[in-house]
């Protein structure tokens, strides 16, 4: 393994053809003038008319160290200020340089030459054009060799740098789980992947898990993060899709013209483009209609979209974080979510557990949300030792459902805090509550939500519908999904009151019903 | 191949004195030894440029096969062949020692079976290692008692740091080495003091000289300041003590931003030491008289208390060979050594 220079004459630093020159600290000659460092190759370039300095400084080379082969390479710079001039140079010159990364060592002297060609072997190393260490060196009092050190890119091998980082990635991964101290191994694991992607990569994230897991709220602490090592300027938009529906979609998230449509008074330059330099998250992704999906994976591709009625696209550099609690596969396969834009988000996906697999961080999340509510109204509210003792037991149980995760607990915690007299949450309050959680629990049974919102979500927010409404629509719909056509089903679901009329007007009404919730017979048809 | 020795570089002095005197001993006892924990507490532990030129030199001598010289290096292992004499030339480069080198060299060159030619070139006047005048005054004229006739031509002064100075050892064999003893140093036959200088002011070794024949009182004749040939820059005090049995030199070294009286007082502190003590061996030539003597079957001098390179080489040795070495205190300045081999 052999020690091949490359350096810059110093035309100033290594000047001096006279005796005393030997009193002063020459770096091109001092490097070599080292006992634990032997250069074997030495490969000095200058500008031609130093020639005489340069083969002045060859033979000092030669004299200090007869071990070290001096080669000289001409390189001239009209202007070695000027930035462009000097990479090019240096780039050409390594680009013509015979390296054998494999056997030998390769430094470059940083320490001569103006500041525009340090700064151009920084660059040249750091992107391994040049593919060895930076070598610096620097006068010491008394000793005309002075001192140097390799400067290697490579950080982690730095202790003290290394250190400081892994306390700074602890740091983050705190501020990730919003400083609540979560016990539960896997997903102490999981943050701490999250922490290592979220800061490296400008790609697509897919965070999936129940409802109330929590993912909205990673995506936040994401984009926090994020801001604070400055790797994304712009903001943090957030939408969830589920809420959006048609032409409000498009122009929800990529805007729109005045006048694209009515109601579009005025510009408005979409979620997308707000988020620009920023993050966009998408929350329950699934819901999102196959226009719109068609848009967003040009927009994550190309960076561009059309806004609504605009003739020019618009640009946008946002990285996505993506939220789903559903099977984005089975979306896929049911035609419902495109498979390329699954392709192109899926590349980090997360899972976050929900709250009942994670029993061990209960506690450190009541903590939190305690705090939580004590900021928001001042009022410090504890539990008493027996009621706490009581909430955990019930909270690990299996008679919790927890079935929106970290909503009930908020949910609760808010419920519990509020009803405190004193500041102090007391085992009558609890039951209270606990009593309150199973049957919130056992309605949730009862209003099959979820059934409705799983089939149908994609094309209707189910969620912004009375129960009283959403138990009805179910019903009709599973009878249209059992008929053949919009008659059929209108005979069957206006059985009755059709004997009273003179005409029957069955298809109509079925039809006017579904319209309500911006449905059509096709929509729902589809479905079959 | 033999069954290597192994060798702690941190025992004694733990520098690179343990792998020099182990290289002359493996040279000429035909005997591989490893050496690990090379300069083990040193800031930069490890082999340096110096000590890998003395193996590779060594290795060329006596065609050994070496695995570990590398700088920063903890660990080699060198396994000697036959010694060839001949013509050889080493480049130092400005750092490392010439006169480390050519001791390490020297032994089994002494006993080889023809002339060798040795040009060196390289510091020959460095505060941290032997210069050339004490190696030729007062080592060689002991080693010359011994049989072999080594003489030195010098033909550049090498000062450090820039080094390159030049010259050839010339070292012709002797069958066997003769032992013998330094007792006593026997009749004084001259003080002398040199001033050598190299591309600085003339005045300065003048001055050097004027304190020196002040201080002593020695005739001006004896206290020459002599600007040298050198590729850099120098200046370097030697007092020089002949006697009918001994030669001892000492050195005061000019550097950067040291004053020249400083230079004369650090060679008058070491001159006024050696002769307050009586002894005949002053303590940079005890150190370099073990291995010789020990090699031509046994040895014993008088010298002032034995200094931590001393006993370095005394264990280096007792490694390589069954030896006897006593140490006793004669008086409150001198210790007796006797050196004999067991065989």
């Amino acid at each position: 393994m052999k020690n091949i220079l490359i350096s810059l004459l110093g035309t100033t630093l290594d000047k001096g053809f006279k005796e005393n020159r030997w009193e002063r600290w020459r770096p091109s000659v001092a490097i070599c003038q080292h006992e634990d460092l032997l250069i074997d190759e030495y490969h000095l370039l200058f500008p031609t008319k130093f020639l005489r300095l340069a083969n002045r400084i060859s033979k000092d080379i030669n004299i200090v160290s007869p071990e070290t082969k001096v080669i000289l390479h001409q390189l001239d710079f009209k202007d070695a200020w000027d930035f462009e001039e000097v990479y090019t140079g240096l780039l050409d010159f390594l680009e013509h340089f015979d390296f054998h990364k494999e056997e030998d060592h390769y430094l470059f002297n940083i320490t001569t030459g103006t500041h525009v060609a340090q700064i151009c072997i920084y660059l040249l190393t750091e992107s391994r054009r040049f593919p060895g260490d930076l070598i610096q060196t620097s006068p010491v009092k008394l000793n005309v060799a002075g001192s140097y050190s390799i400067i290697d890119l490579d950080l982690s091998k730095y202790d003290k740098i290394a250190a400081r980082y892994a306390r700074e990635s602890k740091d983050d991964i705190t501020f990730l789980k919003s400083g609540i101290e979560t016990k539960n191994k896997k997903f102490n694991e999981l943050i701490e992947r999250i922490e290592l992607v979220a800061l490296r990569t400008k790609d697509p994230i897919l965070l999936t898990g129940p409802t109330g897991a929590g993912k909205s709220r990673l995506a936040r602490r994401i984009f926090e993060l994020k801001k604070l090592k400055a790797s994304v300027k712009g903001k943090f938009v957030e939408i969830e899709c589920g809420t959006i529906r048609g032409d409000a979609a498009m122009s929800a998230l990529f805007g729109h013209k005045k006048g694209a449509f009515t109601g579009a008074v005025s510009d408005r330059p979409g979620l997308l483009k707000t988020a620009d330099k920023g993050i966009v998250f998408l929350d329950e992704i699934g819901e999102l209609g196959l226009d719109e999906q068609v848009m967003l994976l040009r927009a994550i591709e190309e960076k561009k979209f059309f806004s609504v009625g605009a003739d020019k696209e618009s640009e946008s550099d946002f990285q996505l974080i993506c939220g789903t609690n559903r099977d984005l596969h089975q979306r896929v396969k049911v035609g419902l979510f495109r498979e390329d834009l699954l392709a192109r988000i899926n590349l980090w996906t997360f899972k976050l557990p929900g709250l009942s697999d994670r029993p061990e961080d209960i506690e450190p999340n009541i903590e939190y949300e305690l705090k939580r509510y004590a900021e928001k109204t001042g009022d410090v509210i504890r539990f008493n030792k027996e009621a706490r003792s009581a909430f955990l037991n019930f909270a690990a149980s299996t008679d919790a459902k927890w079935e929106a995760n970290f909503r009930d607990l908020n949910g609760a915690i808010i419920r519990l805090c509020t009803l405190a007299l004193g500041g102090r949450i007391t085992i009558d309050i609890l039951n209270e509550e606990i009593k309150r959680l199973k049957s919130l629990w056992d309605t949730d049974k009862f209003n099959h939500k979820d059934e409705l919102k799983d089939k149908y979500g994609h094309i209707i927010d189910i969620e912004q519908y009375d129960l009283f409404d959403r138990i009805q629509l179910k019903e009709v719909l599973k009878i249209c999904n059992k008929s053949k056509s919009l008659s059929d089903a209108g005979r069957k679901l206006f059985a009755v009151s059709r004997l009273e009329k003179a005409s029957a007007n069955d298809s109509d009404r079925l039809k006017k019903y579904l319209a309500k919730f911006n449905l059509t017979w096709d929509s729902v048809a589809r479905m079959n | 191949m033999n069954n290597a020795i192994e060798i702690d570089g941190s025992i004694g002095e733990g520098g690179g004195q343990v792998l020099r005197s182990s290289l002359s001993l493996s040279m000429f006892l035909k005997q591989p030894f490893t050496i690990k924990n090379i300069r083990a507490g040193r800031p930069r532990p490890g082999l340096m440029r110096q000590h890998i030129t003395a193996v590779k030199a060594a290795a060329k001598i006596c065609n050994a096969k070496v695995k570990g010289a590398e700088i920063s290096s903890l660990k080699i292992e060198f396994y000697p062949g036959k010694v060839q004499s001949g013509t050889y030339k080493f480049d130092v480069g400005s750092a490392g020692s010439t006169t480390l080198v050519l001791q390490t060299l020297l032994p089994v060159l002494m006993v080889a079976d023809g002339t060798t030619e040795i040009s060196l070139s390289g510091g020959t006047h460095n505060q941290y290692s032997p210069p050339l005048d004490f190696l030729v005054n007062s080592y060689l004229r002991q080693i010359n008692k011994m049989g072999p006739k080594v003489s030195v031509d010098l033909t550049a002064y090498g000062f450090y740091p820039v080094g390159a100075g030049m010259f050839t050892v010339k070292i012709d064999p002797a069958k066997e080495l003769k032992q013998i003893e330094i007792l006593s140093r026997g009749k004084n036959i001259s003080k002398k003091a040199f001033a050598y200088s190299s591309k600085i002011n003339e005045e300065i070794g003048e001055n050097e000289m004027k304190i020196v024949a002040k201080k002593f009182g020695w005739l001006k004749e004896n206290c020459k300041s002599v600007m040298v040939e050198s590729p850099g820059p120098g200046n370097v005090v030697l007092l020089i003590d002949e006697n009918e049995h001994t030669t001892e030199v000492f050195t005061g070294f000019g550097r950067k931003q040291y004053s020249l009286k400083k230079v004369v007082a650090d060679a008058i502190t070491e001159y006024t030491e050696y002769i307050q003590s009586e002894v005949p061996v002053y303590k940079y030539l005890a150190d370099q008289m073990i291995i010789p003597m020990i090699l031509a079957g046994a040895g014993r001098f008088i010298t002032s208390e034995p200094s931590l390179h001393t006993l370095t080489n005394i264990k280096v040795v007792k490694k390589f060979l069954e030896v006897d070495i006593s140490i006793n205190q004669l008086n409150q300045n001198q210790w007796q050594v006797d050196i004999s081999s067991k065989k």
